[in-house]
């Protein structure tokens, strides 16, 4: 098994070269047409203009973001065929591992972080509710989406609590034309169904689009044994509307979702999911300096029971999160811009894990400032500093940040140092659950925040259509929290951890060719270390990498894009405790090391229709025990999808 | 303008502090449910029974001539009831002396009707053991006792343990109970969870005598 996964891993390897040798050629034909080169950029070069805001709370150009921003749009996530966030990271990301935790609830590791240290914004909305300490990452889909921008690191002096290992946010799409209308379908193997539709409209000051999408996919028995066996069946269903109005300088966004998901976990009860979701916003150019934006939020998330027999559907946990925001933003000297601005958060949480039920609230504040200063035409600094309050917890914390980025010729170098942090939730707080009678899980309120010092530094190179960076980060982070064995209480209680650091590399390089191919290889050392005895408790992957080979052409009525993409994960030895009670007696557990590889061909015909066809785990890797962290596959699997944009049969074709 | 302004009152009077739409979902009260024979048919002989088996450390005992339900607590050794035709703890069943036979039917109508109740091979209790303590499982400690135990008619849910959390699938068959008087009786376990989906509450449909 780990001579085929080597050989796969070396003849992928050997596959992505070859577009560096059979383009070189190519390059240097093409680099005469000096016309040609400045109206077609390449694609790495394109990205570079993007606007992004997560680094930084305000539009800034990619190249200009002194913290490395990794940038996904649209036509990446439909060249590889993937259609939710959580497919899109794992495929494009090395580093990143979503994985089942008990009871197929689905959870991360992004280099050593959980999904509660990595704060995943709709918007630069957070999302309401969790589930083993994760966020619904079947909530984002991609439908409407235009981009994903992906800081790691810690980003509290922005964003407050759960930034503590990166932000990953996802950007709507805005409408531009004067009206698009979009329907696709996509069918794969174990009955993998997924069918939408996009409206939208352009009109004067007012813009809309819609969104809905249904999927569903049957319960898949795993070929071998292991932590799990059989995958529930689930279907989903999502809805979602954004109303914007524009007039002379002032912006007002509107917006609704729902969200349904139905997971057969049981012969008799399905689990059930629901989110509720809806936003006002209002930006004001107040002057060619000045800009002020007001916002209010609303997220529910709701979990329920519901009984095949009875009929009866009761909910067992709700989440209702109501957040004020308000943010103003002033130029000095046309390039340097000074961010303020405050949230209030009210956090109520009804869940079975309380005592009767019941529920806690939690009101939140902060306050935050940012200074954007280019010192000179070379050398950017942006600073910010935030503090957040607790009310349950009398909690407060104060997160600083600095970045600098220098650059000269065609070198970035950035270098950064962000606080951390994430609050005690109130499920870590007043958690009262009878773990099915066997024993009890407790809540503390004594705890105290989870803080990190994240520390990195990075040198970018880019030269026409190559594209390198490297980076090189050190997190310390204190009073981790998780659960512990308690003797006298005879149960499971929320405490800090001892402390621990998570450093390592990450290392990019990316190239497109104007012959039409296009290369990307990220690759991710993470090394988590523990201060306590030289165990190695973290089950997070030294190595890992991810590929992208892709070849596409256009004609006037016909086009193609084919898209080779593949991850590699090392092995992982790590000490697991024997007993959750006695800490100790440890054992060593390996996971083995797999690699996955998918193709993907899509293709344009005619004015409007796109045909999609994909062969996942194309090597046929299917894991010999099925862990926890082991990819979820039966093997290879196929997927083939229709999508038409109906607008297209309306419009002229326009060269 | 209009839209939007109906948009931003919407939304106000939607979102309510502890959130909205709970006329979605359905309010059980578990606890105040009646608990023993319920839904009893006297022209048929059928009825429902509703137990509360969570409690390890219990045995429930049904007596189905009398219509009579009682408990018995191993850990203080509670004396069993002296009438008494099968037991349940948690999801384990024992017979008073009475022999099991799984059938194909799934339907009590049908199984009235085809009759023939006395054929096929019927099996006794046997000797075996039943959790009656949990709360040490953490520590490696699980206290057990002895108990008889009707293995084919404890066929009724099988408990999956080899992922976690286990895998609760039902037979979904008719068992047919021949008491120690030769009465039959037919029980199909319908569920093995409350409305709330709180597992250790068990429904079974009867028809007794047949």
């Amino acid at each position: 098994m780990i001579k085929t996964q080597f050989y796969t891993t070396a003849v992928m390897a050997v596959l992505m070269l070859m577009p560096a040798i059979l383009c070189a050629q190519v390059s240097v034909m093409t680099a005469t047409d000096i016309d040609s080169l400045e109206h077609h950029l390449p694609e790495d070069m394109k990205l570079l203009e993007t606007v992004v805001i997560t680094a930084s709370r305000t539009p800034k150009l990619l190249k200009d973001v002194p913290i490395v921003t990794r940038v996904i749009e649209a036509r990446d996530f439909q060249a590889v065929d993937v259609s939710n966030v959580q497919d899109l990271l794992q495929t494009e990301l090395p580093g990143i591992e979503f994985r089942f935790s008990m009871n197929q609830q689905v959870s991360l590791n992004m280099q050593g972080f959980g999904g509660n240290a990595v704060l995943f914004l709709v918007d630069g909305e957070r999302m309401a509710g969790e589930t083993l300490d994760n966020v619904d990452y079947s909530r984002l889909g991609l439908d409407g989406v235009e981009r994903i921008e992906i800081v790691k690191g810690a980003a509290s002096s922005l964003y407050g609590s759960n930034a503590v290992g990166g932000v990953v946010n996802i950007i709507s799409k805005r409408v531009e034309k004067p009206w698009t209308l979009n329907l696709n379908t996509n069918y794969g193997s174990h009955n993998n169904q997924l069918h939408g539709a996009a409206v939208s409209f352009n009109k004067g000051r007012w813009a809309s689009s819609t969104n809905v999408r249904y999927t569903s996919c049957d319960a898949v028995k795993m070929p071998n044994s292991g932590d799990f066996g059989t995958i529930y069946g689930n279907k989903t269903f999502n809805a979602k509307e954004r109303l914007v109005y524009s007039h002379k300088g002032l912006t007002m966004t509107g917006r609704a979702g729902y969200f349904f998901r139905e997971r057969e976990s049981q012969q008799t009860s399905h689990d059930r999911y629901r989110d509720f979701s809806g936003g006002l916003k209002a930006e004001y150019d107040i002057s060619e300096n000045d800009n002020v934006m007001a916002s209010y939020a609303f997220d529910q998330y709701d979990k329920s029971s519901f009984a095949l027999t009875s009929g009866y559907d009761v909910r067992n946990y709700s989440n209702v999160q109501h957040v004020a925001r308000t943010l103003y933003y002033h130029t000095f000297s046309k390039q340097n811009v000074l961010t303020v601005g405050g949230d209030y958060m009210r956090d109520y949480l009804m869940s079975y894990q309380f005592h009767n039920n019941g529920f806690h609230i939690q009101h939140t504040a902060d306050a935050f400032a940012q200074f954007d200063w280019n010192i000179t035409e070379r050398l950017n600094m942006v600073s910010a500093v935030r503090y957040d309050y607790y009310s349950l917890s009398k909690l407060s914390h104060f997160s600083p940040k600095i970045n600098l980025m220098y650059k000269f010729n065609k070198v970035s170098l950035r270098a950064s140092y962000a606080d951390g942090f994430r609050a005690p939730t109130l499920k870590e707080m007043f958690m009262s659950f009878d773990m099915a009678n066997i024993f009890m899980i407790y809540g503390n309120p004594n705890l105290k925040p989870e803080t990190c010092h994240n520390f990195s530094a990075a040198l970018e190179y880019i030269k026409n259509q190559y594209n390198i960076t490297v980076m090189g980060f050190y997190n310390m982070i204190s009073n981790r929290i998780t659960t512990t064995w308690n003797q006298a209480l005879n149960g499971m209680v929320y405490d800090n951890m001892a402390p621990l650091t998570i450093s390592g590399l990450d290392c990019s390089a990316s190239a497109s060719w104007d012959c039409g191919f296009k290369v990307r290889m990220s690759y991710v050392f993470t090394n988590v270390d523990y201060h306590k005895g030289g165990l190695r408790l973290s089950s997070t992957r030294p190595h890992t990498a991810t590929a992208r080979l892709e070849y596409g052409k256009q004609w006037t009525h016909y086009g193609f894009n084919v898209a080779l993409t593949g991850r590699i994960l090392s092995a992982v030895t790590c000490d697991e405790y024997t007993s959750l009670t006695d800490l100790t007696q440890t054992k060593q557990v390996t996971y083995p090391s797999y690699t996955i590889w998918k193709l993907s061909l899509l293709q344009h015909v005619g004015r409007g229709l796109d045909i999609k066809a994909a062969i996942d785990n194309i090597f046929n890797y299917i894991p010999e025990y099925y862990y926890s962290n082991s990819p979820a596959t039966t093997g290879t699997t196929f997927s083939v999808g229709l999508s038409v944009d109906v607008e297209k049969y309306f419009n002229k074709i326009t060269k | 303008m209009r839209k939007l302004l109906g948009i931003i009152a919407l939304t106000l009077i939607m979102t309510s502090c502890d959130g909205i739409f709970s006329s979605l979902y359905d309010v059980v009260e578990t606890t105040s449910l009646p608990f023993g024979f319920k839904e009893i048919n006297e022209s048929d002989n059928s009825g429902t029974l509703y137990l509360d088996t969570r409690d390890y450390a219990k045995w429930t005992y049904i007596n189905l001539r009398d219509k009579a339900v009682d408990t018995a607590n191993m850990l203080n050794n509670s004396v069993e009831p002296q009438d008494w035709d099968f037991a349940i703890h948690r999801y384990d069943v024992k017979t008073n002396g009475g022999m099991v036979r799984q059938t194909d039917f799934i339907s009590l109508d049908e199984l009235r009707q085809y009759g023939h109740y006395d054929e096929g091979n019927f099996t006794a209790d046997t000797l075996g053991r039943v959790i009656v303590d949990m709360s040490g499982m953490m520590n490696g400690v699980i206290e057990y006792r002895e108990s008889n135990i009707n293995k084919v008619l404890s066929r009724w849910l099988n408990v999956d343990l080899s992922t976690m959390p286990p895998i609760y699938t039902m037979s979904g068959k008719i068992y047919l109970l021949r008491l120690e008087d030769d009465t039959y009786a037919a029980l199909l376990f319908a569920d093995f969870m409350n409305e709330a989906s709180v597992k250790g509450y068990i429904t079974i449909r009867y028809i007794y005598p047949l």
